[in-house]
């Protein structure tokens, strides 16, 4: 732009002077991270999309919302800069979690999968500007659980697996029991013969009473022959419930497994998410001091 | 009644004595000529200490018609022992004597044994009657056949179903050490080798293949997934772990440093079809080996035959 073009800066109001000082700060704002983002400067980025959070995390100061005047200027290239931020930090987390995997599924949005085993879990996203895992709450507590359980030697779905293999047992026994109950039959069936062809004229009472009594038992037997007879369905239908428990139980372990190894306790783990922000902008600023006293 | 058959009748009947005594000579001549040809191949068969005239004895001894209307042979061997005798020598001709051929006390017949299994097993070829032809090589306790076997179209077919009857249910789970296994199914792919090195034979060695690039094809090409879920939870409670597929929809295994099992849906066209593979290093592994081996991997694949059974050629194993 030449100089001749441009307004008398003298000549302009209060108000106007004003005005074109704060987009001289919003220029100079996204041409500073214009230039972050060409230097691949990453820390100065971060200081840029939340300088407020920034200056209360790292350097413990007070908050002030001021810092953050001119974040809202790029809130529609956030997926785009999370795109570009994701490399390095999840070359960082790669290190520092090395069970967790990462799909973009779309521009800088990305799911966090636990593990490399056959069908692990979803297990929420990564936050790249915030520096954060965003853990489905579900499949957190689950995992919550598991470690909590360990204490007492018990899986997530131990109890649950016990209880149907118990039904299981129980219908396989109906089933084995199949031929004890024909002999039942049998004989109820001629003591029903026996029973009809009394016939007294001053007993007919007890007689019914007891004729009864054996109908009674016949049908109790019917039942559970029926039981019996639906019970491979049954079985097999529990079958399918305890290996999806089974596999349920098998992921958690290797999730457990996996931060045990990695973090010792699911306390470390927990502890190593709050402070992850700063852990992160720690080793960027580290990294930074070093290519300053190289040069 | 036709005019040729009227025709020959009038021949017959008008011929003199010296015509006949011609005729009679003439079938006899033939009927010689006809089993000094058997004779001739025969020695070609036993003796030859070259590869393809071997094979051109067993050829066409496997459809050779001995007797003639005028001369028959009371001893005779049946077209199948042709078979075995080829498939011995063949092997011979490679220094490996592993099946003993034997011969029944009465009678001329032939079967293998093999020092390695008990005597209850013997093999004799089956052959096919139908117009395709070809043989099967037949276990006779069991009736498995193990292999299918085109002398003319040269081609040689494994069969998945009856290695896993024969050598895995009736053998290994009965007692027998996987050593003697190994010793049988080293000499049947030896000869499958052979038949390939030497006459260019096509073989499909199937769930014996060692090659990397192999895949085994499952029976049930839409696997269901809680097949995979099975071998998971097993794997884990064996200290193996089954992972994700690097290559999209699938699974794999590392059973011991570089043998790794992959389970995968191989879909170029987007229809299913789930095959094996066995990756290893030396390319000396098996799908089969990895069965004899490692007693979860074959306790999930015999618990989920239906699905998993190892598919063989369809046009010769039905």
């Amino acid at each position: 732009m030449e100089k001749q073009n441009q307004p008398d800066l003298e000549n302009q109001d209060q108000p106007t002077r004003v005005l074109t000082d704060r987009l001289q700060q919003k220029l100079d704002y996204v041409t500073t991270l214009r230039q972050a983002i060409t230097a691949g400067d990453d820390r100065l980025i971060y200081e840029l999309i939340d300088g407020d959070h920034y200056h209360q995390a790292l350097l413990n100061e007070e908050p002030d919302s001021t810092r953050n005047a001119q974040v809202d200027l790029i809130t529609d290239v956030h997926p785009a800069i999370s795109h570009y931020l994701s490399t390095k930090l999840i070359d960082y987390l790669a290190r520092e979690y090395p069970f967790f995997y990462y799909e973009e599924t779309h521009l800088g949005e990305f799911q966090i999968y636990f593990g490399n085993w056959w069908d692990r879990r979803r297990f929420g996203k990564l936050n790249v500007l915030k520096v954060a895992f965003e853990f489905d709450s579900d499949e957190f507590n689950k995992l919550q659980q598991t470690f909590a359980l360990a204490a007492t030697h018990k899986r997530f779905n131990t109890d649950q697996i016990q209880k149907i293999s118990a039904a299981s047992d129980q219908l396989q026994k109906l089933i084995d029991a199949q031929s004890d109950r024909d002999d039942q039959k049998d004989t109820l069936r001629k003591q029903l013969k026996e029973n009809g062809q009394r016939n007294s004229l001053f007993d007919s009472g007890r007689i019914k009473e007891e004729r009864q009594q054996i109908i009674d038992q016949l049908t109790k037997l019917a039942d559970q022959d029926e039981q019996a007879n639906n019970a491979h369905a049954a079985m097999k239908d529990n079958e399918a419930k305890i290996l999806t428990l089974s596999k349920e139980d098998t992921i958690l372990a290797y999730e457990k497994q996996a931060i045990e190894n990695a973090f010792k306790s699911f306390e470390n783990f927990n502890e190593r998410n709050r402070s992850l922000y700063v852990d992160y902008l720690t080793t960027l600023i580290g990294k930074a001091q070093v290519a300053d006293d190289e040069q | 009644m036709s005019n040729n058959e009227q025709q020959t009748e009038t021949d017959a009947a008008t011929l003199s004595t010296h015509g006949k005594l011609t005729m009679f000579n003439e079938g006899l001549k033939n009927g010689l000529a006809n089993g000094e040809k058997f004779t001739a191949l025969m020695d070609q068969l036993i003796e030859t200490t070259d590869g393809e005239t071997l094979l051109g004895a067993a050829q066409q001894l496997a459809n050779f018609k001995l007797d003639s209307a005028y001369v028959t042979f009371p001893h005779q061997y049946q077209n199948a022992d042709y078979y075995l005798i080829f498939m011995s020598r063949l092997l011979a001709m490679h220094q490996n004597e592993k099946p003993v051929l034997n011969s029944q006390r009465h009678s001329e017949s032939l079967f293998h044994v093999f020092e390695d299994l008990s005597d209850d097993y013997t093999f004799r070829f089956e052959v096919v009657s139908d117009a395709n032809g070809g043989a099967y090589y037949h276990e006779q306790t069991t009736g498995e056949n193990l292999f299918y076997i085109h002398l003319e179209r040269r081609l040689l077919r494994f069969n998945s179903t009856a290695f896993t009857n024969l050598f895995i249910n009736k053998l290994l789970l009965k007692g027998t050490g996987i050593d003697q296994i190994n010793a049988v199914l080293t000499t049947l792919i030896a000869f499958g080798h052979y038949l390939r090195n030497d006459f260019g034979f096509n073989v499909d060695f199937n769930i014996l293949d060692v090659d990397n690039a192999a895949k085994y094809e499952l029976r049930a090409a839409d696997l269901d997934r809680s097949i995979v879920d099975k071998l998971f939870v097993t794997a884990a409670e064996h200290d193996y772990m089954l992972r994700n597929s690097q290559h999209g929809n699938g699974a794999e295994i590392e059973l011991r440093d570089g043998l790794i099992v992959d389970l995968f849906n191989n879909t170029p066209d987007g229809q299913a079809r789930w095959v094996l593979t066995v990756h290893d290093p030396q390319q000396e592994v098996s799908w089969f080996d990895v069965l004899l081996h490692f007693d979860f991997m074959r306790d999930w694949y015999l618990d989920n035959i239906d699905a998993l059974e190892i598919k063989a050629d369809p046009l010769v194993f039905a």
